[in-house]
């Protein structure tokens, strides 16, 4: 009696999860499932206005960092649990076309044709531009002077005081090395940007693996400069810490973040739903609240952190086509110049 | 005369079903894990042997060795591998021996309070991974609490010191609940009997208790060694620089998308683990056991002096786990960490998928881990170690290698296997908390194996034949002889499980869907956001939540008071 009674338990117990969360199939619903890079209260915002204008949809999302969301793309090629993309890093997107499916969403031909792929297979919806993040305070104890450009951080007196994330992890890192090399004339044969870069090697502590963790960081006061990105900056600045919001005065390098939809998405319709509205004019404005620009034209950043309008900040020329193309012939170069003799030290 | 014949016939009877009941339960034992850990696992093996076209994202399928003679041909990488040794032996070496004194005040002195120390040598546990680095920068970087604000020095935490500081706070309690098991089944009457023989205190130690505990300590070490190995929250924010192969996987996978690189080191990285259990298998093969039925739990009054020495350490132990916890309590109650101290409320108003919900997700998943894990490590360990059937060396051996697998890396396989349409599995399973379960389940098997092992080799084998012989089934046995014998040990690996998947991230972050959100992964989430207060407002309610429910399971377990070791 008992043994009847032990196995029946054990059986039981093997399988009532199974019977508790296997769940219906979602084919046909009205649901879609969302990949995002977007940071989860900004997110947040723009979900409210969607589930507003946007009754019928069920709306499921889940936040990644980029190089999780795009491991994560990768791992489930064959079968994409997430029908659409949102708010990710186009040079990482850009390399990935073989997953995802072209679609032109409606108001497609008011945006510019830089912020989109002629293809369909991207569309950006803002712009997010490189800064330092400079601890006020810190400097000041060690009564350094607040850096204004790039060729101010390659000055020995800020030898261990900065941070900079790492070019093969982070969208940000990859920004900020991709621009620097940009601005150096690197599409001209020339190599003068990699010699700055390791200039800028001798005085850097750490390379991160996130973009937004120079800005914490350096706004925990454990570092003086972080070189990372306007809106994370301005957060730091908005929740109290003595850090200062920099743009180099050579000029700063920028992303644009990207919608996309998936081949083989399970609610392709639902899916063009959502895109078509991620792009609509009420969208962009409620983005803008948190951009330094978006990518439809008319609508103005009305940030309600403190941040300056991209008017007001000097950018580098950047090539998104070349820098996405470039990609692991500059990062592997990058890795074999600094990355080795960081660790040898 | 015809009596006893039937007796024979229907004892006979008994042993085949018995016997068939092992095949079976074991059977199934083994074949969960064969597909939940062995079918990623080899998967993994397979695809860092593979060719992959990082510009298409794929895997060829041709052979190759390249992506090892890469990794050996790259003298950082190497070092990568250095330095996690490293790290693994101090962390393992320092441990140990601090666990170990720890246990052994709480089960051979007569300090009291023990029972608070023994669960405030618990608190790591709740805590995810990174929650010791982060405390300890909040502590001891270059702009912490007590380096900055109080001695206003430039040293700092930063580099491998902080990682194996940090290692030794998040492994201590693992190997505690090891060595406190061991402990407190050894039989310590050997102690005395050597006492009254004339031993010294010492040598008595050095010979009868270390040696008699010594499948405990092994297994502790072992253990240790490969948490700290695999752990990666803590070598990525205090290392500063410092690769180990840990980051190196993450770095390679989540950073560069380079899923052949990364499976290559994940393999290299189970090398050194996989070994370390299996010394720790063989030195554990080579003892008898020392274990008696008859252990006696009655300590007799311990020295004042020894009494002493023993409150002192078990408290300042005590003291600098709680400080750490302390410290994330404290941050989410400020305003900006060394800058403004304002006490405010602000950090709980959570932006966050799932909102306040995460708790409860993550209270009712951890929940059905606890009770499922609980169980089946103990079924494990009863069929391994009492009924030894042929294959109980093969179950003994894929139930330890989990320890030997970074989480990062055993989420992955999860969903570069378990992700299909086939049958619609995916649907039941991945993105379902099914897959979550069964991964906290699998990855932390190790842990629970071994410590229901070694309560299975305290209870003394003449136990299980004295059933037997009065008649009764391996059911029977097992539910009324074993279970009642192994009760501290059951609850144990329960909280254990429970506060493992209360705080488990690095394997889960994969398998998070949109229809289940953890509080654990929004800890690491908010951090990443900058929201530093928030993550810590975050770690404090999962604490929280974690002590509630351990003082409930601790009202239950009051009520069998006879059945607790535990003053």
């Amino acid at each position: 009696m008992y043994r009847k009674l032990f196995i029946a338990l054990l059986i039981t117990i093997l399988l009532a999860p199974a019977f508790l969360f296997a769940g219906g199939t979602k084919e046909g619903s009205n649901e879609v499932v969302i990949y995002t890079a977007l940071e989860e209260d900004e997110t947040s915002d723009y979900l409210a206005l969607a589930e507003k204008e946007l009754p019928d949809l069920d709306i499921k999302w889940v936040r990644y960092s980029t190089g999780e969301l795009a491991a994560k793309l990768i791992a489930e090629k064959n079968n994409p649990q997430a029908d659409l993309v949102w708010g990710t890093a186009v040079t990482v997107l850009a390399n990935m076309n073989d997953l995802f499916e072209p679609y032109k969403p409606e108001g497609w031909n008011a945006l510019p044709a830089e912020f989109k792929d002629p293809n369909g297979y991207w569309t950006a919806i803002d712009m997010y531009v490189a800064a330092f993040c400079v601890n006020t305070d810190r400097l000041a104890k060690k009564g350094l002077e607040i850096p204004r450009s790039w060729e101010d951080l390659t000055k020995p007196e800020y030898a261990g005081e900065i941070i900079m994330p790492n070019p093969g992890s982070s969208g940000t890192g990859y920004l900020q090395v991709s621009s620097v090399l940009l601005w150096k004339g690197i599409k001209d044969g020339s190599e003068e940007g990699w010699d700055f870069l390791g200039k800028l090697h001798k005085n850097i502590v750490e390379y991160t693996n996130s973009g937004s963790a120079p800005a914490k960081i350096a706004s925990t006061g454990e570092i003086s400069i972080g070189a990372s990105f306007g809106y994370r900056v301005a957060k730091q600045i908005d929740s109290g810490y003595p850090v200062e919001i920099v743009f180099p005065e050579e000029g700063s390098g920028y992303e644009l973040e990207a919608n996309a939809l998936l081949k083989g998405a399970r609610n392709p319709e639902n899916a063009k739903t959502f895109l078509d509205w991620a792009i609509s004019k009420n969208a962009m404005a409620e983005y803008s609240k948190y951009k330094i620009m978006v990518t439809l034209p008319g609508v103005n950043s009305k940030s309600e952190i403190p941040m300056p309008a991209a008017s007001e900040v000097k950018l580098f020329d950047m090539d998104f086509v070349w820098t996405a193309a470039n990609k692991t012939e500059l990062v592997e170069k990058w890795t074999s110049l600094f990355q080795n003799k960081t660790i040898a030290k | 005369m015809s009596t006893i014949s039937t007796n024979n016939l229907q004892s006979k009877k008994k042993i085949f079903e018995d016997k068939y009941i092992v095949y079976i339960v074991g059977g199934l034992i083994g074949i969960f894990l064969l597909i939940f850990l062995a079918l990623p696992v080899l998967n993994i093996i397979r695809l860092s042997l593979t060719e992959y076209l990082p510009k298409q994202h794929e895997f060829t399928g041709k052979i190759t060795l390249a992506n090892f003679i890469d990794y050996f041909k790259n003298p950082s990488m190497v070092q990568s591998l250095l330095n996690s040794l490293w790290i693994a032996i101090w962390s393992m070496l320092f441990t140990t021996v601090l666990a170990f004194i720890f246990a052994y005040g709480l089960t051979r002195t007569t300090i009291r309070w023990k029972k608070a120390l023994y669960y405030i040598a618990m608190v790591p546990l709740v805590a995810p991974s990174m929650l010791q680095a982060m405390a300890l920068i909040s502590l001891f970087g270059s702009n912490g609490l007590i380096t900055a604000g109080l001695l206003n020095t430039e040293w700092n935490i930063y580099g491998p010191n902080g990682i194996i500081i940090s290692e030794v706070l998040y492994c201590f309690p693992h190997a505690m609940v090891i060595l406190y098991t061991t402990l407190s089944a050894v039989d310590s009457r050997l102690d005395e009997a050597a006492a009254s023989l004339g031993a010294s205190g010492l040598s008595s130690f050095f010979k009868i208790t270390i040696p008699t505990a010594r499948y405990g300590i092994f297994s502790a070490a072992a253990l240790v060694f490969n948490l700290a190995i695999t752990d990666f929250g803590n070598p990525i924010i205090i290392g500063r620089g410092y690769k180990v192969l840990s980051t190196e996987i993450y770095l390679q996978v989540i950073g560069m998308q380079r899923f052949d690189l990364g499976t290559t080191v994940a393999v290299i990285l189970m090398v050194p683990s996989i070994l370390a259990f299996l010394l720790n298998y063989y030195f554990t093969k080579k003892s008898a056991s020392m274990i008696s039925s008859l252990a006696n739990p009655e300590i007799p009054p311990s020295r004042p002096a020894k009494k002493w020495i023993f409150t002192i350490y078990s408290w300042f132990i005590a003291f600098v786990l709680l400080s750490i916890v302390g410290v994330i309590v404290y941050k989410s109650f400020v305003k900006v960490w060394m800058y403004n101290w304002t006490p405010t409320l602000s950090h709980f108003n959570f932006r966050i998928p799932g909102g306040m919900g995460v708790l409860w997700t993550s209270l009712w998943i951890s929940l059905i881990v606890g009770f499922l894990g609980a169980f089946l490590t103990m079924l494990n360990g009863y069929i391994i170690e009492k009924k030894n059937p042929f294959f109980a060396q093969p179950l003994y051996l894929f139930s330890i290698i989990p320890a030997a697998i970074p989480g990062l890396v055993m989420g992955l396989g999860y969903i570069l296997i378990f992700n299909t349409r086939f049958m619609n599995l995916d649907d039941i399973l991945y993105g379902m908390p099914l897959l979550i379960i069964i991964n906290v389940l699998v990855s932390n098997f190790t842990l629970g194996t071994l410590s229901s092992i070694t309560n299975m080799k305290n209870i003394d084998n003449s136990m299980d034949e004295a059933a037997t012989s009065l008649g009764a089934g391996i059911t029977r046995t097992f539910m009324q002889v074993i279970f009642p014998l192994s009760k501290v040990s059951f609850m144990s690996n329960l909280i254990y499980y429970f506060m493992r998947s209360m705080v488990t991230v690095s394997a889960v972050i994969f398998l998070i869907s949109p229809d289940v959100h953890l509080a654990a992964v929004s800890v690491i989430n908010l951090e990443k956001d900058g929201k530093d207060g928030s993550s810590a407002a975050m770690s404090t309610l999962i604490m929280l939540v974690v002590i509630l429910v351990l003082i409930v399971f601790g009202f239950f377990t009051r009520k069998k008071k006879e059945m607790t070791v535990i003053e």
